[in-house]
């Protein structure tokens, strides 16, 4: 059969479904059978499913014309996608496809929600398409003999690969085709991907540098043309909209309207806890919504986020409060309207939350931006001139990931075994490893069989061994069952079960938060008032209570920053508050404010640079506007209070938001002896960062993933926690035994670089401080808080960094608790 | 360096800085959770701790002797981490060179046989009374006596001006319990909230603090 025969194929069966294939979907039907590789930039709920899958069943038919009568065995096809969630829509589209065809061919899903028994059984014998994650395709390359499960694939699609691309599961991704490049001669990779900044350098991560895959690939762009509509709901009071806060409670009566005009509407918040507050409160107010309005987050149990997802399809919800857990995935037509409480701090993020709703043709999407606080209406007028000016930031791969690549000869070395040799120009060809040398490689090698650079007497390291053939092999059972069920360790804080004391699980929760409840506190879990009887064997056991009043867990992450493009884009609207003309509406409301902040300070221009210094009960404040996200603000703050604490003994706790960053003092700070020291320079910046006793602070927390990635922290059998305790040891002990014993050591190197490269983003650093130096520095000493900086003062979450010595400081804080 | 020093039932201690208490009466030195072979049992099962960290108990436990030189060294509990390891003997040359004599109130990790501290003239005993002091592992509430143990490895959390936070390991004192901080090099803290009777003795770098 020819192509265009072949093709024909695929345009009938879309008119037998009444639909006509986009010009993106047979381009990239023509591309695949051509045997190229490629990215797809389309957006959810375009039909891109349909333009890869339906490629792969008609090579499959081109390849065995005797299709229908005789069936060839094995593996044909790997779908990758980030969230086991999305597995089931996938494979219902792949399987009325092929039904619809007529094509035998086997859907087959493999996730950790896979049961053993399915498992064995797709061990035994494997479906054709196998749509899985990152983490399970993994686990298939730590199983004995996964060469031969995978010699026959022809096509691996990596779905949302911008969701991956940023990640170290990205970084997963890249090994994991390293590999299948060699054992599958007829593979062909294909990525798809939303709009991000960087898609040629997406397409590059994920084929290869300079590799014949990429020679011979394409990009292919949907260039679905959608028109969003961006609305900003401004309080009808601005007097006494308050200044600071993130949950925005105040506009709740705002949104019932919205809500009450539309099918379906969902309400994206930041974080679970402002998920879980929100719902509440709908319903506490508004009791008729009761069983009208749903929620969705990812702690809240899988039943009950499908059954979410199930009756948004069927209309049966009027709205859902949720948070990224539903920022993938497949469509959800009756989804006709999308509010944004609180800002979304990327304008890709809030694009595509936009993209959730108005999916029938031609329908325009509209999204409502609800601010949190007074300042944040910049915000969403800065987000409005992103989304008609499309300006979309990048997604950073990560470059020498050596945890993972650990974690990676690891998983070689306990199935087949791997010859160092033959694995190193394989790893050499990803983005990730492009650079990295033999001596690092070595490194890798020794630390995976010696567990250290040299050899030492008495030593008992166990892990993977090097065979007399020179190949490297693990033998024991105990690291081999012990590394595979790492391997889908999600990293993230120890979490427990949430269950009725009856029985029936509810969720799960984060150890930190119930480490501060007693027996007998009620909180709010999953939308119900619950009391905590007892915490035992890592769940969580609750019974239902009727009290009003309870504490929302408040969930770690939620935290993020403003790309680069997203904070050009504020300072621009900020300065517009001092222009006479030219202001949007958002900004118009601010005026109240604005004023209020001229009383005491000033709104910054473009050549300005602000610093507030005042004094209240909690000591002395000195608050910096530089106005470019929150991790450039976290750099540059403890940066400054590093440098300011070489001049005088002194400690700082620093908090930081997306506009400015604040140093607070229990004594006060010479700010003109700041200034005449030329503390903004960026001579020495590189090293004055290192030495910044905040970089080991955060390269402390982002080691906590290197170290469980590269398995020198082991998080326990599922089930059989007591077993595993004596095997349990905090990261952060880990942490302080190789700074103190083993400085040099590459992973504990890659959690320092990790900081400055993807935390403290030392380039954007670079150039923000670099446009400072060319500002005025006005300083403005003032009586009171001002409107600015009263968001960043009331910050619970602060980093610290201190020159006095230890004892002093504890001396001083006895002090204060005898007062 | 500083230490400080306070008497109870009529004996008299210091605490120093490496977390060891010392019992001027008996001459006896006291300390908790040492967690030998701790290093070795993670890099047995693939973990690769530093090995440079098993030299440093040995340096830290000298260094104390040498201060103190008392007549007989105390471990309450939690000497070994596991079974049997190649850190044993280590342990097993170090104990040859002391000339104290050595006591082990045994702990919940300490699982290596009694014979095998025996062969090495280690005194090994579940608990251990001296005039109104009762040593033992894990805290207890004995009517008339004082008790002195480790197992909680103890910290403690102290706030100040400026939104400053700290935490430091600490000895924590109930009014009839002192619990020692843990001795080992690769230990960590269990954060304690003091009561109103309780004292405070906050471990910062080479002094110790009373803070409550």
């Amino acid at each position: 059969m020819n192509r265009n025969e072949l093709q024909q194929i695929a345009v009938d069966w879309f008119e037998q479904q009444e639909w006509t294939p986009f010009a993106f979907q047979k381009q990239a039907w023509v591309a695949f059978l051509k045997g190229k590789n490629g990215l797809l930039n389309a957006p959810t709920g375009s039909g891109k499913t349909y333009a890869l899958w339906v490629a792969i069943v008609l090579e499959y038919i081109k390849k065995n014309p005797q299709y229908s009568s005789t069936h060839k065995k094995g593996l044909k096809a790997i779908w990758i996608t980030p969230l086991k969630a999305l597995s089931v829509e996938i494979k219902q589209a792949a399987e009325r496809f092929v039904e619809g065809v007529g094509v035998p061919l086997t859907v087959g899903i493999r996730t950790g929600d896979t049961d053993q028994k399915e498992r064995a059984a797709q061990k035994r014998k494997m479906p054709d398409l196998l749509i899985t994650t990152p983490e399970s395709l993994h686990l298939l390359l730590a199983s004995k003999g996964y060469d031969q499960t995978f010699k026959d694939v022809s096509a691996i699609v990596v779905d949302e690969w911008h969701e991956l691309l940023g990640s170290k599961r990205g970084v997963q991704i890249e090994l994991a085709l390293s590999r299948l490049k060699t054992i599958s001669s007829q593979l062909r990779i294909w990525g798809i991907s939303a709009t991000i900044g960087n898609l040629d350098q997406a397409r590059e991560v994920l084929l290869g540098t300079g590799s014949e895959a990429l020679n011979n690939s394409l990009l292919i762009k949907a260039n679905i043309n959608k028109k969003i509509k961006v609305k900003s709901i401004i309080p009808k009071k601005m007097e006494t909209f308050p200044w600071r806060g993130h949950l925005g409670l105040h506009l709740l009566d705002e949104v019932i309207p919205i809500i009450n005009q539309s099918k379906t509407t969902l309400l994206f918040t930041n974080t679970r806890a402002q998920c879980e507050i929100w719902f509440q409160k709908i319903l506490e107010k508004y009791p008729e919504f009761a069983g009208e309005i749903a929620m969705h987050h990812g702690s809240i149990n899988k039943e009950t986020r499908v059954w979410v997802e199930h009756a948004i399809r069927n209309e049966e919800l009027k709205a859902v409060v949720c948070t990224s857990s539903l920022d993938l995935g497949v469509d959800f037509a009756p989804v006709e309207t999308i509010i944004q409480i609180g800002g979304p701090k990327g304008v890709a993020r809030f694009l595509q939350r936009a993209g959730r709703s108005g999916h029938q043709p031609g329908k325009e999407s509209v999204i409502y931006f609800l601010p949190t606080h007074a300042i944040e209406l910049i915000e969403a007028s800065a987000l409005q001139k992103a989304v008609k000016n499309k300006i979309v930031e990048d997604r950073v791969p990560y470059l020498n990931s050596f945890d993972v690549l650990v974690q990676y000869l690891t998983t070689l070395a306990v199935s087949n075994g791997f010859f160092p040799e033959e694995i190193f120009p394989e790893i050499k060809s990803t983005f990730c490893f492009q650079s990295i040398t033999r001596e690092q490689y070595q490194w890798m090698l020794n630390f995976i069989t010696i567990g250290a650079q040299s050899l030492q007497s008495y030593d008992e390291y166990k892990k993977v061994e090097i065979q007399a053939d020179g190949k490297f092999k693990v033998n024991s059972r105990g690291v081999a069952m012990r590394h595979r069920l790492q391997i889908g360790t999600i990293v993230s804080d120890a979490v427990l079960t949430v269950k009725y004391m009856k029985g029936g699980y509810l969720g799960s929760i984060e150890e930190w938060f119930i480490s501060k409840l007693k027996p007998g506190d009620v909180f709010t879990f999953a939308g119900r008032n619950l009391e905590l009887f007892k915490v035992k064997n890592m769940q969580v056991l609750v019974r239902k209570s009727n009290q009003k009043t309870s504490k929302v867990p408040s969930w770690m992450g939620g935290r993020m920053s403003f790309s680069s493009e997203m904070s050009e884009l504020l300072r621009e609207e900020m300065y517009l508050a001092n222009a006479v003309s030219g202001k949007s509406r958002e900004l118009k409301a601010l005026t109240h404010i604005f004023n209020k902040q001229k009383q005491e300070s000033i709104v910054p221009g473009p050549n300005e640079f602000l610093i507030e210094t005042f004094k209240t009960r909690e000591g002395y404040h000195a608050v910096f506007y530089p106005f470019e996200g929150r991790f450039v603000h976290e750099a540059l703050g403890s940066l400054l209070a590093y440098r300011i604490s070489l001049l005088f003994p002194i400690t700082f706790s620093i908090a930081f938001n997306d506009y400015g960053f604040e140093l607070l003092s229990d004594q006060e700070i010479d700010m003109q002896q700041v200034l005449d020291n030329d503390l903004f320079t960026t001579e020495f910046l590189s090293s004055d960062l290192r030495k910044s006793l905040n970089a080991t602070e955060m390269a402390r927390r982002k080691f906590r993933d290197v170290a469980v990635i590269s398995g020198l922290v082991f998080t326990g059998y599922p089930d059989k926690l007591l077993k595993s305790k004596h095997l349990q040891s905090s990261s952060q002990l880990i942490f302080n035994v190789f700074k103190e014993y083993e400085p040099d050591n590459l992973l504990f190197q890659q959690s320092y670089t990790e900081t400055f490269e993807h935390q403290l983003e030392e380039g954007r650093l670079q150039l923000a401080m670099q446009r400072i130096t060319e500002q005025n520095i006005i300083w403005k000493q003032c009586k009171k808080p001002t409107p600015f900086s009263f968001p960043i003062i009331t910050d619970r979450l602060r980093e610290k960094l201190s020159s006095e010595k230890l004892a002093d400081r504890i001396r001083k804080m006895t002090m204060q608790l005898e007062k | 360096m500083r230490t400080e020093t306070i008497t109870y039932h009529q004996q008299t201690f210091t605490l120093h800085h490496s977390g060891a208490l010392y019992w001027h009466e008996i001459e006896m030195l006291l300390i908790a959770d040492v967690h030998f072979g701790k290093v070795t049992h993670f890099r047995k099962h693939g973990s690769a701790i530093p090995q440079h960290a098993i030299q440093r108990n040995f340096e830290k436990l000298d260094l104390v002797l040498s201060h103190f030189r008392p007549k007989t060294l105390c471990f309450l509990g939690d000497l070994f981490h596991s079974y049997i390891n190649s850190e044993w003997f280590l342990f097993e040359e170090w104990v040859k060179k002391k000339s104290s004599k050595i006591i082990l109130i045994s702990g919940n990790h300490d699982v290596i046989s009694p014979l095998r501290y025996e062969e090495i003239n280690v005194l090994v005993a579940n608990e251990w009374q001296e005039e109104s002091v009762l040593l033992t592992h894990i805290p207890e509430n004995r009517a008339g006596v004082f008790n002195i143990s480790g197992h909680i490895h103890p910290g403690i959390r102290l706030q100040g001006a400026g939104k400053q936070s700290i935490s430091v390991p600490c000895f924590f004192k109930t009014q009839h319990q002192l619990i020692l901080p843990a001795f080992g090099a690769f230990t960590g803290k269990h954060i304690l909230n003091p009561g109103k009777d309780d004292l405070i003795f906050a471990i910062a770098e080479e002094e110790v603090i009373r803070v409550i």
